[in-house]
């Protein structure tokens, strides 16, 4: 089976005022359909960039990225920010919900992107299913400060998965939550693999990252697969 | 062009959205503009208000604009060829003027002349080659004043204001004591003079007992009379009514392309007398005297709005600053570049849009609030409208606003790097 993505090479160069530093070094990375995989490191071994070059919120400067088997390497902004609504789902350590907005209309903001229009009857069906799927749906009409740590986390994730992406990017989702919590987290993502969604979990959490099918290592930008014990 | 639409609606969605969660800003926002944006709207309703009010002195003296007024020189020749010309053509009326007194006969009257009461023109003296002069007659109770004697009704194309009583109707038979509705200056004549109703028009064949039976306004300060041409005739004949040597006139007004304006004026011309025709475009003279002005005021109130949106801008900046993470993860989940800035190019146009209705709003208040408490005694005031033209300016002026002040926060927006959400 081919994959959803393939990263061949991928090196990112960080040019700042000091000298060039290399964040990713040759990264070879494949991700497959309904499969999972963690990427462990230390802070700063660049597993956020990693997820960034992933997720086309930036660019390599050398290497090859393949998605769906479609050479995506040199994409223009506008095309990236397609993609990106149509094939990607975010997690992030802090949740990022507008505190000024309920649950439901949290969901909502990754229809309402201008990525074609959907009717009101069938963005609030599309968001209630959603929300049903991380088990929350009672709480859609709640605003954030009124949920728990968990519950917002679960609501980052229906806004991920709202529009069926084929790829979910986790960036160390459970960060911010207790261990029972966390577990509950990752329990959703994982159900999420079921239906067919490929994810990449980037975590510091041990536990976790043993759920996952496949765990890598990164290094000083070097990704090896890591052999279970 | 669905696609266009779901990021118009989009921006109007999210734009919406994040004005009801910073109400605070919005107001803020919207009081910085909402005087930039009342000035415009202010001077642009007093212009028009200007504009018509003199407008509408002038309809009453020269007459509606488009009308084509045709002057000639009276003679009783030319006189009795109007008559005839325009005895069955509608949208046509010739007024003929001439100098009438009413009151004793054989006197000089308060006002000789026809002057306005209080002012004095001369006349009702015989001046001798020496310079001295003497008084023609004795003084007496008499006002002499301008009879306009009309074919139609005039107010086709001098829309004469109605005071009191009646007007002419000109579908009954002609009254033998011809009916007379009177301006204002000679009315006032009338009402402080005891005067006896006998009409003196030179060449009648006798005095007339005249019946008085309005007041308009007609916008002329000298005392003037309007009759029925048929009700005169039965006295004295259309071309006797003609003075050659009274400086009076035969004045026809007809409505836009009236195509008897080129027959009359053929037939005059078949009698050697030459007529002048000119047509009324007194908005457009009138708007040409207060363009100057307008320029003047509205640039002031560009400078009131500028500051306005000085101050949308710093909101505008301020805000973009606090949101860069909301803006990041909207990147993050797909949204271009393009409608981030539209979102909150949205938000600042509806600020101005909402400026402009509450700015807009209160001018038609306060004109209406104007026109009830002074209608009364500034005539421009009474029965005044909210100009149509203001309320578009308004809604324009925020617009611009909403642009100006938005245009930078926008790019700020639309720069946002989708990283921001990844190192928080």
């Amino acid at each position: 089976m081919s994959p959803l993505i393939e990263l061949t090479g991928v090196t990112k160069i960080l040019k700042g005022q000091q000298e060039p530093r290399t964040i990713l070094d040759g990264v070879d990375l494949e991700v497959h359909a309904g499969r999972s995989i963690a990427i462990v490191g230390r802070s700063g071994s660049g597993k956020s960039t990693l997820l960034s070059v992933l997720g086309l919120f930036d660019r390599a400067d050398e290497g090859a990225y393949r998605l769906d088997g479609q050479d995506i390497t040199r994409l223009p902004e506008r095309r990236a920010a397609k993609l990106r609504s149509s094939h990607f789902g975010f997690v992030f350590q802090r949740f990022f919900l507008l505190k000024h907005l309920t649950a439901a209309q949290n969901v909502s903001m990754a229809l309402v992107n201008g990525q074609g229009w959907l009717p009101r009857r069938s963005r609030r069906a599309q968001v209630m299913a959603a929300l049903d799927q991380v088990g929350i749906a009672h709480l859609a009409k709640n605003k954030p400060a009124r949920m728990s740590g968990g519950e917002q986390q679960r609501v980052a994730i229906a806004r991920a998965l709202v529009r069926n992406p084929k790829i979910l990017l986790a960036d160390e989702p459970t960060g911010a939550l207790d261990t029972e919590t966390g577990t509950s987290v990752i329990d959703s993502l994982l159900a999420a693999t079921g239906r067919g969604c490929g994810l990449v979990l980037v975590t510091h959490d041990r536990d976790h990252a043993a759920r996952m099918d496949r765990t890598l290592d990164l290094v000083d930008g070097v990704l090896t697969e890591r052999v279970p014990a | 062009m669905i696609r266009l639409s779901g990021r118009f609606r989009s921006a109007l969605i999210i734009g919406l959205q994040g004005i009801r969660a910073r109400k605070t800003r919005t107001l803020l926002s919207m009081i910085s503009l909402f005087l930039g944006v009342l000035a415009v709207v202010v001077v642009q309703t007093g212009a028009s208000v200007a504009e018509r009010a003199m407008l509408a002195d002038v309809e009453l003296t020269e007459g509606i604009d488009g009308t084509t007024v045709l002057e000639m020189n009276p003679t009783p020749e030319a006189a009795k060829i109007v008559v005839d010309t325009l005895k069955s053509s509608t949208g046509a009326t010739a007024l003929v003027s001439v100098t009438a007194t009413i009151g004793e006969p054989g006197v000089t009257a308060i006002n000789p002349g026809g002057s306005p009461f209080g002012e004095n023109w001369g006349g009702g003296e015989i001046c001798n080659p020496d310079g001295t002069c003497t008084a023609a007659a004795p003084p007496g109770q008499a006002i002499d004043l301008q009879l306009s004697a009309m074919t139609s009704d005039v107010r086709e194309f001098r829309p004469f204001r109605h005071r009191s009583g009646a007007w002419l109707d000109f579908t009954t038979m002609p009254a033998m004591a011809p009916r007379l509705v009177l301006n204002e200056e000679a009315a006032k004549g009338f009402a402080e003079h005891r005067v006896p109703a006998e009409l003196h028009i030179p060449g009648a064949t006798s005095n007339i007992t005249p019946q008085f039976i309005g007041v308009v306004d007609d916008g002329n300060n000298a005392p003037t009379a309007y009759t029925r041409l048929d009700e005169l005739n039965n006295w004295l004949s259309a071309e006797g009514v003609v003075d050659p040597n009274g400086g009076n006139g035969v004045q026809v007004m007809l409505a836009p392309g009236n195509p008897v304006a080129q027959v009359l004026t053929a037939k005059l011309r078949g009698i050697g007398v030459d007529s002048y025709a000119r047509t009324i475009n007194s908005r457009r003279d009138m708007r040409d005297e207060l363009k100057l002005f307008r320029l003047i005021f509205l640039a002031m109130a560009g400078l009131v709005l500028l500051i306005g949106v000085a101050g949308i801008l710093n909101v505008g900046l301020a805000t973009v600053g606090e949101r860069v993470e909301e803006f990041a993860l909207r990147r993050a989940v797909g949204t271009p570049r393009s409608l981030l800035a539209g979102i909150v190019l949205a938000e600042t146009l509806l600020t101005g849009l909402l400026t402009a209705a509450a700015a807009i709003g209160l001018s038609a208040a306060g004109l209406k609030a104007l026109s009830a408490l002074f209608g009364d005694q500034q005539p421009f005031l009474r029965d005044v409208q909210f100009p149509w033209e203001a309320g578009v300016a308004g809604i324009i002026a925020g617009l611009i606003a909403g642009i100006l002040g938005g245009f930078v926060p926008a790019l700020r927006a639309a720069g946002i790097p989708i990283a921001t959400v990844m190192r928080a």
